[in-house]
């Protein structure tokens, strides 16, 4: 019969469907999956130069260490939610930052890798090397759980034009000359009755205002963790901050229209801002036609001011455990480091590197070498909804100018129920 | 003899069971894919969020701790998750009537003929295929101290606010922008309603002398009601989802008085690492959107008649 030699359409359609599932059984399951041994390190991301300074930095080691295969993955947007999605995935990349702020949180759920018997084994890695209040930040019960690459610490950034305009020759030393010379800069520079030209920017957050608690002998919590916000220290910081916007000789960022100080400053609405060495390439790049000089925070009752680290860890997942060390102790070694803060960018955690590249006598960075002696890491042990809690009281002061000491109280309740428990 | 009878089974084959089943086969497959992607990312998600909500679920944490209704009882003593659906009704109450009435108002007009009316349909749908994060990106520089709005303003005379900073105004800003935006989406809905109404119920309004607005309120808006229905359901949904502007815009400030529920199950899910709180909370959400969809299908049904 004719019809038996032809394949039935019924037939046809078997097999398509037998193809279809498994084209898509194969779409599924082609999944990428990397070789077994190369080390995955992620960073957040930053502006160009510090990328081109990463992959110099891998490609030195690439050329030292070939037998080891190094894979750099940007990780763009929020970096703070991918690593802990990927840490509790089991995902996670065998090097990456940890801020010094969000350190606490990391410890608490014991997802790194404690470096100490690495350290001890690697006699050229010189733990002693390091400036000690960095290495603390990421320091739990006597165990190391990731190396600082290098540190900020806010400063005084001031146009020298504009003091110059004002009569002005040297930067503020204290509070009270940070008052009076805010009154002289603040000024009507185009005629219409209003100040364009403010003394200094600043903004309702907390990072800003820990400088002047610490300054003011106060803190944040005490040595137990228990708040001290309520506390006249606290306070008088907060009026003397807040005290600056409220006398027009301070102005802050949404006033002119601006997302961030450093843009105020840049854009010269401001003669100074409170900064870190991160503003330095910035305005090298953006705003080089402002003036700037570089000076030590206002003094207060005392010195002090906030440092900020990062630091490469690795989680306590990890098959490839000696060759993350081999990276870890290379980035964060004498040349790698040195390799790092040559641009100044930021830094060196270390103190012979520090020596080596001779930061104390750069007109610039001896300001944030010579802050080291008394600056603070800022962390806290509460659960980081305390961090929103401190921006709506801010907010509030600013915005809503509400009072102040009753604010302060509302906000060491709120904070004082989100205390982790152990 | 056997020929036929072998073409007739061949025929009864292809008519009982190659027909029917294979249509059912081909069916099924074709809806197969589809459902695996929902479920996959719609069903099991919903049933997780469901499961964890019961857990102090910490993503980092290397076990999960059970706590019961520990997480809804948290929620409900929290101040903040009733200003969050005080903001919540507020942006729904601003945003649905207005945004309802504008779209049919604006279809009305776009269905009447006039100049330019392609090029008018196209300006008012434009923001709703634009990415909700592009506008808020515009709309925040528009709506700065020294922005657009306030340089329109002060024109008429009306001195500068600071309207996302400004905690009176922070809210209202991001209802402009939404009504903004979705009115050109509901617009096109309104216009496929408009253009099923017969006309001969216009043409003997107007040989009874009936104004253009008589015509509006006594034709228009009740033959329209089943779309109406639509728009407000969606409208309403939509609304209590809010998100992607206030991310975008304030991050739920000015001392929260843009924080959404749905922010605010961002915030403690992922801000927070408190994943099983979070996800208390958007069952909470779901329950909310739920009880409202259904109170309007009862009190505001589509259809009366």
């Amino acid at each position: 019969m004719s019809h038996n030699n032809r394949i039935p359409l019924f037939m046809v359609k078997s097999i398509l469907k037998y193809v279809i599932l498994a084209f898509s059984f194969a779409l599924i399951t082609s999944c990428i999956r990397d070789k077994k041994d190369t080390i995955r390190f992620s960073s957040w991301q930053s502006n160009p130069s510090e990328k081109r300074l990463t992959d110099s930095l891998l490609h030195y080691f690439s050329e030292k260490y070939p037998e080891y295969n190094v894979k750099f993955e940007l990780i763009p947007g929020n970096y703070s939610e991918k690593i802990q999605l990927m840490l509790g995935t089991h995902s996670a990349p065998q090097v990456f930052y940890v801020k010094d702020f969000v350190a606490p949180s990391y410890l608490r759920y014991d997802v790194l890798q404690p470096l100490n018997e690495f350290i001890d084994q690697d006699t050229s890695f010189d733990i002693a090397d390091f400036f000690p209040q960095f290495l603390k930040a990421y320091t739990r019960d006597g165990k190391i759980y990731g190396i600082p690459k290098d540190f900020g610490c806010f400063v005084l950034f001031y146009n020298e034009d504009m003091f110059k305009e004002a009569g002005l020759n040297e930067p503020p030393k204290d509070w009270a000359e940070l008052e009076t010379f805010s009154e002289k800069l603040t000024r009507d520079t185009n005629g219409d009755g209003k100040a364009d030209q403010f003394g200094i920017v600043v903004e309702p957050s907390i990072d800003k205002l820990m400088p002047f608690v610490f300054q003011n002998m106060g803190s944040f919590q005490d040595q137990d963790g228990n708040l001290t916000l309520n506390t006249p220290e606290f306070q008088g910081a907060v009026e003397y901050y807040y005290g600056l916007y409220k006398k027009k000789i301070a102005t802050i960022p949404s006033d002119v229209s601006m997302n961030n100080t450093e843009e105020v400053f840049g854009r010269k609405r401001a003669a100074m801002v409170i900064s870190g060495g991160w503003f330095v390439p910035q305005l090298k790049d953006q705003y080089s036609d402002v003036n700037y000089r570089v000076a030590f925070l206002p003094e207060g009752k005392q010195m002090a001011t906030i440092a900020f680290t990062v630091s490469y860890s690795s989680p306590k997942e990890n098959p490839l455990k000696e060759e993350t060390w081999k990276l870890l102790s290379y980035l964060t070694g004498k040349e790698g480091m040195k390799l790092w803060t040559s641009t100044g960018i930021a830094m060196p955690t270390r103190k012979s590197v520090a020596e080596q590249l001779d930061y104390v006598s750069h007109p610039e960075y001896k300001y944030f070498m010579g802050s080291v002696d008394f600056a603070k890491v800022f962390q806290v042990d509460y659960n980081e909804r305390w961090y929103s809690i401190t921006q709506s009281a801010m907010q509030a002061i600013f915005y809503e100018k509400a009072d102040i000491s009753q604010k302060i109280k509302q906000m060491e309740n709120d904070i004082r129920s989100l205390k982790i428990k152990e | 003899m056997k020929n036929v009878r072998w073409l007739r089974i061949q025929i009864k084959m292809k008519r009982n069971s190659s027909t029917k089943k294979e249509q059912q086969f081909w069916a099924y497959t074709f809806l197969f894919f589809p459902l695996m992607l929902l479920t996959i990312f719609l069903f099991i998600p919903i049933l997780s969020s469901f499961i964890f909500s019961f857990f102090n679920w910490e993503l980092m944490a290397s076990d999960q701790k059970f706590v019961g209704l520990n997480n809804y009882i948290e929620i409900f003593g929290d101040k903040i998750f009733y200003k969050a659906m005080l903001n919540t009704v507020l942006y729904t109450i601003g945003v649905v009537p207005i945004q309802t009435i504008l779209a049919l108002f604006l279809a009305f007009v776009m269905n009447q003929k006039i100049r330019g009316r392609s090029f008018f349909r196209t300006a008012f749908y434009i923001p709703a295929v634009t990415s909700s994060v592009v506008t808020s990106i515009i709309f925040v520089a528009i709506y700065s101290k020294e922005g657009l709005l306030n340089t329109l303003l002060g024109n008429l005379g009306i001195l500068p606010n600071d309207w996302l900073t400004n905690p009176r105004t922070a809210l209202i800003s991001i209802m402009m922008l939404n009504i903004w935006t979705t009115s050109g989406y509901f617009m096109v809905s309104f216009l496929a309603g408009l253009q099923n109404i017969p006309e001969s119920l216009y043409e003997a309004a107007r040989l009874e002398g009936a104004t253009q607005a008589q015509q509006f309120w006594h034709i228009t808006v009740p033959m329209v009601r089943p779309v109406t229905y639509f728009v407000i359901v969606m409208s309403l949904i939509g609304c209590f989802q809010v998100f992607d502007q206030v991310f975008v815009m304030s991050d739920g400030g000015p001392n929260n008085a843009t924080t959404t529920l749905s922010y605010y199950v961002y915030q403690n899910g992922f801000k927070y690492f408190r994943l099983g709180y979070g996800a208390a909370a958007a069952i909470v959400l779901a329950g909310i959107i739920m009880t409202v969809t259904v109170i309007q299908k009862k009190y505001f049904p589509p259809n009366p008649y």
